[in-house]
Parts: structure tokens; sequence; C-alpha cells
């Protein structure tokens, strides 16, 4: 654990000391390191007991997938946010890669916290800098309007999470991840209890998010820059969908019952926030509300509590944050050449950059769960899981992959088909790292598709 | 950038306290970045908080009262009508050739807020905008058939424009739309041409006539036809408007649409530029990043950050384009050719005349370039009359020149009606033509270099009339691609680089 935490948290004086002309590289070569060293965590001792244990931290082969994922983003951050730092001083540029080393050491110490409350605080702690890098490096005067959005609907969801881990702590004398799955809580069935159910619930369904409470993630996913969009989709949800799946452990047998309503939000949620793509006319918005729909997905797979709808979840949260972080790649790919993201504007791409436009193709592919990728086996494992609860549900989870199609399609068709308008005939060729990070976005997925096994959580 | 220094105005508020004055803030930090602060008792420091306190309260409490909801102050000092930071279309120019851009551009996205559009005018009175002062007429009876289709379906655009342009609960828009035609008259030389044009335009569509000496004499009694060989006239939808009420309605349906009206000037653009090879030689390629919009009265100017750039700057447009880089590469290649559009100064005067011709008075326009329209109803006249090449006025100011008049105009009006030999200059203004010096017709599209510029000026005197499907030809570029309704492909930017002027025979 420490082994990759320390390298982390030494990426600070890499960042300060660096002399500029090798500034971008070593950052690049360090988190590329960590990334690759922190592969040797999916090695468990056993498919279920924690390993690699401290005092404070551990990992399972639920948190697993998705540390790694965290420590493989950040030098796909970096390399994305390359180009439209340049223009800035170099202790600006130096600023934001703190910013995005701190959220990767707290994102670190979050999902492998043992203690409720750690992780309670590194959940906190992560809103700060995605707030400021929001607030500072997006690109237009809304983004004031989306960090306040994103700060306070997240805040306004986790004060309740604070109440009801005291509570805990009251109850059962510890908040340990190791102790608490064992001690059954059984609270009387009265409104209180129920409350404290949702107290402990609200803050990670605000973060998935689920479709009531989603405003804010539009908002912030369109202002951020290329790496905060990154990072928000790609881990920031999922430690929503982390904090329920440790939480959902200690709270039956009142889930059962209470789960109805969020369930049926998170599926309708995945119809609506689908249609609502298709109407889409920003392209980073379309990318951000299909975001939405598929976390809806994972939301209604957790709140499920089988196997089944587990594994299903870990599977499509790991998938869904490498292929709609290539998607937001690509996406600003698009608008540092044209310097607008309206789909009515950057239109026909395929006759200029065809590298791009197959790129374009396999993304929105694998948006769309295209067998054999692991996009498809999540919203399988979940969908048969919720036609189990209820035989209803097929036909919301089935127009729902319907619209999510069609979607993709639409996006797909808008941005490398038709006629190229006159206005974009010479742009800028594709550069290598462009290739380099789509590459190193697909080549997980494509491996992760002949081992799935390394996803699966701890219900296999 | 007001956003950032706003921050780090709080932030600054935030560490030091209520401690307001910039200059202890400077010397708070340089204190605390030195770091070191001597357990001796020798010297005071620069800033002793308690001693300031009292001043502090002071000052905290004038602010406090200086923000109770009587007084404007702010505490976040943003400069009102700045443009937004980025949008995706930016037209520079307000004149009713950009506001029908920006509201064909809305008109055609399909999805709400499919775009966005910004329009950046620099002088809101329209004082010295051609739009305004121009003298409103549109025909059909032109030598170029583009021209025709232009004008023909601006027309059919400005019959039913409530159709188009009515903003729900507001008043209905009144073109006060003369439909009295235009009368053109040729003499021996030109009669030729007079009828070719007149078969082009009616195969175009155009709804013409000829006339001959007697027959016009029988139409029109007032007029003199000596030296007449034969009459053009035309029957529908000929005659002239009002352009402020056109403005207007352009601009208050485009907003109500959602464009963004920003009052300010654009005084130089941020492209990149980059070398495309075509077959061997190498042309650099520009493409517009930044647009600076100088705010009216002050240094300040905005950055705005767009992807397409629409030059709809009238007179001014040869300007713009010299902004961009065009026009400044070598002599003989396609860098060294600039945008032929420059302001021409042209007069028009208003002339009482109480046994004028009356009511029937169409647009006439004489084969010696003398124009005449009545104005209103009470016996008012306008005339006009473009100058030779060597006579063109000075355009550095819109004075106008009273001897133009008296010396050529008023002799060619009195041989042709005989009526003005006695009438009374009531008043005169002078306008801008947007001249376009190689070949006097409208440039409408993208200019091959600059690879996010498109150009919709250069009309030269004819703007006004065709703005509508002007308008309507450049959003089909922007969002279609290409022409969709009008093939305008001889209008483009081609003929300039290829030195192939298409002329029109009737310039007024």
């Amino acid at each position: 654990m420490l082994k990759i935490l320390l390298p982390t948290l030494m990426l600070f004086p890499t960042i300060w000391l660096t002399p500029k002309k090798w500034l971008w590289t070593t950052t690049t070569a360090q988190s590329l390191m960590i990334a690759f060293s922190s592969l040797f965590w999916l090695k468990w001792a056993s498919e279920t007991g924690w390993s690699t244990s401290n005092t404070y931290m551990a990992t399972d082969p639920l948190s697993t997938p998705l540390l790694v994922l965290t420590c493989w983003l950040l030098p796909l951050m970096i390399l994305a946010s390359q180009n439209h730092t340049m223009p800035e001083p170099t202790n600006r540029q130096r600023t934001y890669l703190t910013l995005l080393a701190s959220l990767q050491a707290l994102l670190i110490m979050a999902f492998s916290a043992t203690e409720i409350i750690m992780f309670y605080v590194m959940f906190e702690a992560t809103l700060i800098p995605t707030l400021i890098i929001i607030t500072r490096w997006g690109n237009q005067t809304e983004r004031l309007n989306a960090g306040t959005y994103f700060l306070f609907y997240t805040l306004a969801g986790s004060l309740p999470l604070l109440i009801a881990l005291l509570i805990l702590q009251k109850d059962t004398g510890t908040l340990s991840m190791l102790l608490t799955q064992y001690t059954n809580t059984t609270m009387p069935n009265s409104w209180g209890s129920k409350m404290w159910w949702a107290g402990c619930l609200m803050a990670f369904l605000v973060k998935m998010p689920l479709y009531g409470v989603h405003l804010w993630l539009p908002k912030a996913h369109v202002e951020a820059p290329i790496a905060g969009s990154m990072v928000l989709a790609a881990v920031l949800l999922k430690l929503g969908g982390y904090g329920m799946m440790r939480m959902t452990a200690m709270l039956t047998p009142m889930t059962k019952e209470l789960a109805y309503p969020f369930i049926a939000l998170a599926t309708w949620g995945i119809i609506m926030t689908g249609s609502i793509c298709l109407r889409q006319t920003d392209l980073k918005s379309l990318i951000a509300y299909s975001s939405v729909s598929h976390m809806g997905l994972v939301a209604g797979g957790i709140l499920i509590q089988t196997p089944w709808g587990f594994t299903g979840a870990i599977i499509l949260m790991i998938a869904h944050g490498l292929v709609s972080s290539a998607l937001f790649c690509l996406a600003n790919t698009n608008y540092e050449r044209i310097h607008s993201r309206t789909l009515l504007l950057a239109r026909g791409l395929q006759m200029i950059l065809p590298l791009m436009a197959a790129w374009w193709f396999i993304m929105n592919l694998a948006n769309l769960a295209l067998p054999p990728l692991p996009n498809l086996m999540g919203e399988l494992m979940i969908i048969t899981s919720l036609m189990n609860w209820s035989l209803w549900t097929i036909l919301l989870t089935g127009l729902g992959t319907l619209i999510t199609a069609s979607y993709s399609l639409y996006m797909f068709l808008m941005t490398q088909r038709g006629p190229t308008p006159n206005h974009i005939m010479a742009l800028e060729p594709s550069h290598t790292r462009e290739h380099l990070l789509m590459t190193l976005h697909l080549i997980p997925v494509l491996l992760l598709m002949l081992k799935p096994e390394l996803m699966w959580g701890w219900c296999f | 950038m007001t956003t950032r220094r706003v921050l780090a105005g709080a932030a600054s508020v935030v560490y030091t306290g209520i401690n307001l004055s910039s200059r202890s803030i400077v010397q708070h930090s340089y204190c605390c970045s030195s770091g070191r602060r001597r357990f001796s008792t020798g010297k005071a420091l620069h800033t002793d908080f308690y001693k300031d306190l009292e001043a502090q309260f002071k000052a905290f409490r004038q602010k406090a009262a200086a923000a109770m909801p009587s007084s404007d102050w702010n505490p976040v000092e943003l400069t009102p009508g700045l443009p937004p930071e980025r949008t995706d279309v930016l037209i520079v120019g307000g004149g009713v050739l950009g506001w029908s851009i920006a509201y064909w551009l809305k008109k055609k996205e399909r999805i709400r807020n499919g775009i966005r559009v910004v329009v950046v005018e620099k002088d809101t009175t329209y004082s010295q905008a051609s739009t305004v002062l121009s003298a409103g007429g549109i025909r059909q009876q032109f030598s170029l058939p583009e021209n025709i289709y232009l004008s023909m379906e601006s027309a059919e655009f400005m019959r039913n424009i409530n159709e188009h342009l009515s903003v729900l609960n507001e008043d209905p828009v009144d073109l006060q739309f003369n439909h009295s035609g235009y009368l053109f008259l040729a003499s021996e030389n030109g009669a030729a041409i007079m009828e070719e044009n007149y078969s082009t335009q009616r195969h175009v569509g155009a709804k013409v006539t000829l006339l001959s000496p007697t027959q016009l004499k029988e139409k029109f009694p007032w007029i003199n036809t000596d030296g007449v060989a034969l009459a053009s006239y035309g029957l529908e939808n000929e005659g002239w408007f009002d352009p402020w009420t056109l403005l207007n309605a352009f601009r208050r349906k485009a907003m109500s649409m959602g464009v963004y009206q920003c009052n300010g000037e654009v005084t130089g653009f941020r492209y990149s530029t980059h070398p495309v090879t075509a077959d061997g030689d190498s042309i650099d390629v520009k493409r517009i990043k930044y647009v600076n919009v100088r705010m009216p009265n002050s240094m300040e100017y905005q950055p705005v950050e767009c992807a397409i750039v629409v030059n709809a700057a009238g007179a001014n447009s040869g300007k713009v384009a010299e902004m961009a880089g065009i026009g400044f590469g070598p002599k003989d290649t396609m860098a060294g050719i600039p945008v032929p559009v420059e302001p021409r100064k042209r007069y028009i005067y208003v002339l009482h005349c109480p046994d004028g011709p009356g009511l029937d008075t169409p647009f006439l326009i004489d084969y010696s370039g003398v124009y005449l329209r009545r104005e209103g109803l009470g016996g008012n006249y306008i005339a006009g009359m473009s100058p030779e090449e060597e006579d063109e006025p000075d355009t550095g100011d819109l004075e106008v020149d009273h001897e133009f008049f008296k010396e050529k105009i008023w002799p060619l009006l009195a041989h042709r009606v005989p009526a003005f030999e006695s009438l009374k200059v009531t008043s005169a203004w002078a306008g801008y033509y947007d001249y376009n010096t190689f070949d006097q017709n409208g440039i409408l599209g993208i200019h091959p270099l600059v690879n996010n510029m498109y150009f919709a000026t250069g009309f030269s005197g004819h703007g006004l009339q065709q703005s509508p499907a002007a308008g309507r030809a450049i959003a089909e570029l922007i969002l279609d691609g290409n022409f969709k309704t009008l093939n305008l492909n001889a209008l483009s930017f081609q003929r300039i680089f290829s030195q192939q002027p298409v002329l029109e025979r009737n310039i007024v």
C-alpha cells in the first residue's frame, strides 16, 4: 500500500522541483510507473478477504479494480492536459499538476480506507481539488455556477452521511469496514431508522448520480477542463458506487423495501437521460448525460444487492470509466481544433481526420455496449439481476439500451459523417500524443475482456 | 479574467480578515514569505495590526454603509457590456446584413440553443452605418442573375415579413414597403444592353416590362422623354421601404431567439497559421482563434474565443480583413490580394416640390446616373447620383457637399422632370457604400486563406435590398456546408483570386 501511496505523495516534489523542460515528461513517467506498479494489487491472497493491509488501509477485490483505474488514469490526465496548459506560465502548470496529483492521492486513500470515517473524509476532500480545477481552469463563465452546483449537491448529500456514521459508531462501537460487515445492525422499524438508512446512502446516490439529483453532473462535466472531465467521469462517480457497495453490506435487511423508489428512479433515469442525449447540442453535454444514464444502471445493480448485481456494477463502473474518459478526450481533440463544442459546427470530420474517426467509432461502439467488450458484460448482469427482482424492469432497461445505441450512433454520425463544413478544412493533423491517449484508454478495456475475473469483486 | 481577479481578491480578503487596503496586503504577504520575524524588540513591523485597528473598523463601517440597498456599490468590479468569453459564431458588424445572418443562423439551428451567436457593433446609434443612411430601394433590374434572385427572394421575404420576423406580444413589423417600382431610362447607346438585361430578368422570373418613349409619356406625363430610347419598368416586388424598420425587425427577432449583442469594436484577431502544402508549394492558412473586442471609450478589450467569424462590417470590411492579415503577402500570390472593399461616400438630397410628379412616381433612374424617388406624401422627393471615378469625395467624414447637387444633379434632374426646375433642398445626408472596387458585386463566402472567416460584404449600394436572402445564404454555408436555396457560387472569393470580375451593369 505504501509502495504506491508514497510515490504518489512524492509527485509533489517532482512537480515543484523539476525544471520546466522536463516537467511533463517526468510527471507522466512517474505516474505511469505508479500505474504499472499498482497492478500488483490485482494478485489477491484470497477472493473475499482484505490484503496488503496496514492499520488504516487495505485492498480487497472490490476496491482493487477501482484503485488500479485511479492509478491508471493519472498519466492519461497528464497527457491530455499538456496541450491546453502550454500557453500558461510554469507555476500555473505546476499548480494544475499538483491538483491532479493531490486528487490521485486522496482517491487512493479513499478507495483503500478501512475505516468508514476515513473514507468519508477522503470522499469530501476530493471535492476541493476538483472544485479548484473546474472554477479556475474551466472555459466559460458558467463554470462558477457549475462549481457551486457540484459542491453543494455533494455536500448536502454527505452531511447526513456524517450524522448516520456517528449514529453507527455509537451503536456498534466501531466503524471499521472489517468489522461492520459482521455486526448485524438490527434497527427498530421506525421512521428514524429509515432516515438513518437514507442518510447512509444519499451522499453516494448524489455522487453516482441518481436521476433526480443529477443536475450537477452535466454542468460540472461541461465546464471542467479535459483532465477535470476525465477524472470526474472515470473515478469520482465511482466513489459513489463504491461507497454504496460498502455501506449496503451493513444496511440489510432494510434495503429490501427502502430501495424500491431509488431503483425506480435509477431505471427511469436511464431512459430520461438517454432521451435528453438525443436532443443535446453540446458534445460534452451529450457525453455527460450518457454518464448519468450508465450510472443509473450501476445504481440499480447495487441497490438490488445480489451477487450478479454487484458484479455487473463493478464491471460497468470500470468499463464505463475508461470509455467515458476516452470520449471526453475525443471531444477535447475536437475542441482544441475548432474551439467549439457545438455539434452543428464540428461535423463531417471523417474526411479530414480519418484515424480519429476510427477512434470515435470504437469508443462509440464501446459506449453502446457492443459485445464482447466488458461494458456489455456489466450491462447484461445488471439487467438480468433487475429482471430477477421484477420482470417489468426489462421494459425500462431494454428501452434504455435501445436509446443508448441511438444516441451513440447520433454522436458518431453528427461528428464524423455528413458534409464537412468549409470552415474546418484546414485543421491541425492528429498528434501522436492524442493517438497514444486513445490507445492507453482502449488497451485496458480489451485486456479486461480477456480476463474479467479481475473485476468481478467478491461475488464470484 | 475578471473572475480570476475576483477569486484572488476574495482569497486575500479571507487571508487578512478585514484588512482592506492593498498596500497592507502586499506587505503582509511579504512578511509571511520572508518568514522571519525577529524576536528582538528592535524595529517595529511595517503594519501594526492593533494600531491600524481603529482605522480598519472605520473603513469597514464606511464600506458596509455604502453597501446598503440604495447604493450601487458592487464588490465585484465587472465591466458592464463585455462580450462573452467564448461563442460559436461572432458576427462583426451590426448592420442589416449582420443581423440578417444572426437571424437565419438561429432559424436554422434545429434545436433550441443549438448554436451561440454574438453580434458585435461598434456604434449602436448607427450614426455612420450604411444601412440606415440608405435610400432603401429594392429592385430586380440587375444584369447578373444571382443579383436578381437575391432581390426577388428578399422581396418575397419582406412582403411576408410578419410571418418571419414577428415576435409574440410585440407590435407587428411595418416596413412601409412602397411597391412603386423602378424605372430605368436608357439612351440610344444603352438600349441594346437594356434589352439584354430585360430578357435575363424575364428569364429569371422578374416582372419587368419595357416601355417605348411614347408609352413612357402616356404612363408618366411628367417625364421629358428627350434622349430616352427605351425604359424598363418593374411591375412587382420593386419599390422602397424603411431600412431602419428592417434592421430593428431583424434585431428584435434575432435577440428574441437568443443572439447576444455586444457594443464594442473589433480591434484585432489572434490567429494561428500553419502551412498547407498543395502539390509542392506551401500556403499559409490562418485560423482565427480569438477576436479582440474593445469596449467603447475604453482601452479594455475582451478576447472572444470563437469558431467562426463573419465579416459583415460594411464599409469597414476591408479594415477588418486587414486585421486578419489578409493582403499582406507577396505581391503576385494569393496571399497578397486584399479584400477589395472600401468606403465610398454618396450624398442624398431631400427636395420639396409641390408641383412635382405626385404619388405614382417610381424610383426613377436616368441614364446619366441621377436617381429620384418620392418620400412620403407631402411632395417631398429624394435624389442623388453616383459621382464619376475621378470626383469621388473624401471619405473622412459624412459632411454633405451641396455644390454637388447644384452643379451636377439639378441640371440633369430638371432636364428629365421639368417640374423640378423650381424646388427647394430641405435637407441632405451622406452615407457610405461598401464599395467593391473589383466588380461592385457582393462577396459571399469563406476566404480561402483564413479558414474560418466568412464574408458578406461589398454589395456597393445594393446590400440592404439583398440582405434577407444573403443572410440566408451565409447561414446555409455555415450550417449546411453549401448553398441550398440559391446557388451563389458566382459571388464567392474565387472570382477575386482568379481576377475574373463578375460585373453588374446596372449599378446605381
